[in-house]
């Protein structure tokens, strides 16, 4: 019984999903409704540049524009379109960004936006004044210069090539603010909101909603199609899915459990529609570079032969957030490793006997007993770190390890891996953009976020040129060169599973795309309902 | 009696500092901080100089002896800051909840009151009889069920059988009258029912004990109506413990809904608790932990006013 309930569901997502897609492209878009959505965590502040919650982008970024967006059809989110940008030029020796500005896009005071405006939001990100903070400042180290020459020219000009710099004046954190304000008060936007967004702000009651109305005078003429949007913040998650199977919402950006998801479909059948894609978060193991036995790489690859990463992959994804076996960048994008590359690293392989025979002869060789035992710290939180977290100890179990897991509470998970107070734990990362250059940068060894404290210059060296390389072709081998250095040679670290995203969302939401991060396409300028 | 409430009164106060005193103490033992939960985020790679500066700007770079030292002189002013995550004036955050709780805190009361004293009574009239038995077997399952997990099953009813969930967004009594109650009467019903169980069974515990005392007895040989004995001389006298149990857990409502809150998505002073131990919020927590230890305060202050008025021997001891 249980059973035949399983295949019906897993039929009926697919169902739901195979046509979800070719009705969604070719039905018209509708204007007018209203579109009430979940938001499972809440802004602090109001200013994106200073933030680091998608509770902030969710039921904020539709009243705000950015120079670039991220393509809100593309499914991979890599694709840099014009958003306050109409058009761009960059220079032969790839130095100088030249964007020409929309005419006639107007804040929501009703005020005119030109380059200046643009300009003073990048100077608040690149360099913000004294006592006013910018989380992410550090990713533009490339930028020389900015400008604006005049009010429909903002030029961009750098020390050396980049080519993520596109991808990166594309952020969904990197919102444009109203020069005169920012003159008046650095701290206006904490704790107000004025954009030039498709949709305007109406009120924020803490702890409960957050609402937005059309703008009437956004640039691209007949968007937004909708009237407005509410999100609501649920926290617990039981009563975010109760809200979208009671029809009080409509769709949950961030994700959903599997279980929660054919919970839904279940309940709701045709009435509900998934999108799925793997998501731009993983969790890594951090081993300690200074603690014995694992400062020998003969240990840490020992730890990675040991997963069974494909079997893993299937049993994880029916109970948590976790599908693909990615290396260092999201499967399907485009500087992910390819499955036969992927195979000839550490761990990979598709032959566990042969792996896990490996790791036990390399910790023989290393001289780690028979039952070694250790403590794996974990964050204490369910989805998927606890899942992982058994996954990875019955894993170690089977090459001889005796593993103890210590789920730390969130907020000391934190001040644990900076303190490097652990032997082995569990790591994370989660990207906005799929960007080697956004990505990666914890990997090197002057990272804040190098908690297991590897010193690798040939790392940092690989690094820096894919960086600099622009060519893509090019810059993909220099990447693969630094994955097999850092998952295979060394393993300073290793991935365990990709995470995976699921948004189930009431079939009548139209016109949004699932990309892999739950940061991007927030604006809801293409979002429509059918009914 | 002005004497007694008096005394009764400036007691109130070192009880608050101590509350005061234990609280800020013990919620800086919990590890972590705001600033980490803040700034660990999904990506976990904000520089610690953005760390460090922003616990300097929110005074947690001070000693703990100089952050107590700033509270304490603030709450004696009736001003407890701004919450550490919002950067809001806690007032307006506690505000912003507050009608919410204390409208579900009544409806929760006047739900159990009305259920609690007439089965209570009547319990105690037919006591061991059907009617008893099967009023001690609802009040008894009124204690086993906790209200949050009567709440789930309320909702898992009204979306399977009625495909049905009540609002997700609290409106005003005023605004709208049936939008309110369509969303405040269910978790109203589901904490109310538990609420009355345990009165229920102190209302038939102290009938019993009044119907055996001699002016009862005395009452009934004068020939007095039953319907006056019970409503003048019994009912009167057995309020004193069931209004200290109805008393005390209102004052609980004030804050103490945190499940039932997550389970029914209300905005209210429990849900703010929740979020803010899950924020390390230390002024917020710290404001909350006063409010609620206020509550208690003032409810029993109130409790021995109330006893004094009704039992002329406290009044004159």
């Amino acid at each position: 019984m249980r059973r035949l309930a399983a295949i019906s569901i897993v039929v009926t997502v697919a169902l739901v999903m195979a046509g979800a897609w070719p009705a969604a492209a070719q039905d018209k878009p509708r204007s007018g409704g209203e579109l009430v959505f979940v938001v499972p965590s809440e802004p602090p502040s109001y200013d994106a540049h200073q933030e680091e919650t998608f509770g902030l982008i969710h039921p904020t970024a539709p009243h705000y524009s950015t120079l670039l967006r991220v393509d809100p059809t593309d499914r991979t989110g890599t694709k840099p379109v014009g958003d306050l940008a109409e058009s761009w030029t960059i220079s032969k020796d790839q130095l100088a960004y030249m964007f020409k500005i929309r005419k006639g896009v107007k804040f929501h005071d009703g005020s005119e936006m030109t380059s200046k405006d643009i300009k003073a939001s990048y100077d608040k990100i690149l360099h913000p004044p004294a006592g006013v903070k910018s989380l992410r400042r550090e990713a533009y180290g490339a930028i020389a210069s900015i400008d604006a020459p005049d009010p429909a020219t903002f030029v961009v000009k750098l020390k050396y090539p980049e080519s993520s710099m596109l991808l990166n004046l594309a952020s969904p954190w990197n919102w444009i603010y109203k020069a005169d304000i920012l003159a008046k008060d650095p701290h206006y936007y904490e704790t107000h909101v004025m954009g030039t967004g498709p949709f305007k702000f109406v009120e924020h009651v803490r702890g409960s909603h957050w609402v937005g109305k059309k703008n009437p005078d956004y640039w691209d003429k007949g968007r937004p199609y909708l009237d407005g949007y509410r999100a609501i913040f649920i926290s617990s998650s039981a009563a975010q899915v109760a809200a979208v199977r009671g029809e009080r919402a409509m769709i949950q950006f961030r994700s959903f459990s599997p279980p929660e998801r054919d919970s839904l479909v279940q309940a709701l059948g045709p009435k509900i529609a998934v999108q799925e894609s793997p998501w731009d978060c993983a969790n890594l193991v951090a081993m300690h570079h200074d603690k014995k036995p694992f400062d020998d790489k003969r240990v840490r690859r020992a730890l990675t032969l040991a997963l069974d990463r494909y079997e893993g992959s299937k049993a994880l994804s029916r109970i948590t957030l976790v599908k693909d076996v990615a290396g260092i960048q999201v499967p399907g994008t485009p500087y992910a490793t390819p499955p036969a590359e992927l195979e000839k690293l550490a761990g990979y392989g598709h032959d566990i006997a042969k792996n896990r025979a490996e790791a036990k002869r390399l910790l023989k060789e290393a001289g780690v007993p028979e039952g070694f035992a250790f403590t794996f710290k974990n964050r204490g939180i369910p989805h998927p770190y606890e899942h992982l977290g058994i996954w990875l100890i019955d894993q170690w179990r089977q090459i001889g390890l005796n593993v103890k897991m210590e789920m730390i509470e969130a907020s000391a998970y934190h001040p644990m891996l900076k303190r490097g107070d652990f032997d082995v734990a569990m790591d994370f990362q989660c990207g906005f953009i799929v960007e080697p250059d956004l990505d990666l940068p914890r990997f090197l060894s002057h990272s804040e976020a190098n908690y297991g404290k590897h010193k690798d210059t040939v790392i940092d060296d690989l690094f820096s040129r894919q960086g600099r390389a622009t060519d893509p072709e090019e810059r993909k081998k220099i990447l693969r060169q630094l994955e097999k250095r850092l998952l295979d040679e060394e393993v300073h670290v290793f991935y365990t599973l990709q995470w995976h995203r699921i948004v189930p969302h009431l079939a009548k939401v139209k016109g949004w795309t699932i990309t892999p991060s739950h940061y991007l396409n927030n604006q809801l300028d293409t979002v429509w309902l059918s009914e | 009696v002005h004497k007694y409430l008096a005394k009764r009164f400036l007691l109130m106060l070192p009880t608050l500092f101590g509350v005061a005193l234990v609280t800020f103490v013990l919620i800086r033992v919990i590890p972590g901080d705001v600033v980490e939960l803040r700034y660990s985020g999904d990506r976990g790679s904000v520089s610690q100089e953005v760390i460090d500066k922003e616990r300097a700007r929110i005074g947690l770079d001070k000693p703990v002896w100089q952050q107590f030292l700033s509270w304490i002189g603030g709450v004696v002013r009736f001003d407890f800051g701004t919450s550490m995550w919002t950067g809001a004036p806690i007032l307006e955050e506690i505000k912003l909840r507050l009608a919410l709780s204390l409208q579900l805190a009544v409806m929760a009361t006047i739900v159990a009151v009305l259920l609690a004293i007439p089965l209570g009574v009547l319990s105690a009239l037919k006591q061991d009889t059907w009617i008893d038995y099967a009023v001690r077997l609802f009040s008894i399952a009124g204690l086993a069920m906790p209200s949050f997990w009567l709440g789930i099953v309320l909702i898992l009813v009204m979306l399977v059988v009625f495909r049905w969930l009540p609002p997700m967004v609290y409106t005003p009594f005023w605004v709208n009258p049936v939008q309110n109650l369509a969303q405040l009467i269910w978790p109203a019903l589901a904490v109310g029912y538990r609420y009355s169980a345990v009165a229920t069974r102190m209302t038939r515990s102290a009938m019993l004990e009044v119907l055996r005392e001699d002016y009862i007895r005395t009452a009934r040989a004068k020939g007095l109506m039953q319907k006056l004995i019970l409503s003048r001389h019994a009912l009167k006298n057995a309020m004193l413990p069931v209004l200290t149990v109805v008393a005390l857990e209102f004052a609980f409502l004030i804050g103490g809904l945190v499940v039932t809150e997550q389970v029914f998505n209300l905005n209210g002073i429990g849900m703010l608790f929740v979020q803010a131990v899950a924020h390390r919020d230390y002024t917020l927590l710290q404001a909350l932990i006063m409010l609620v230890a206020g509550s208690f305060i003032v409810v029993n202050f109130l409790m021995d006013v109330a006893y004094a008025w009704l039992d002329p021997r406290i009044r004159y001891r």
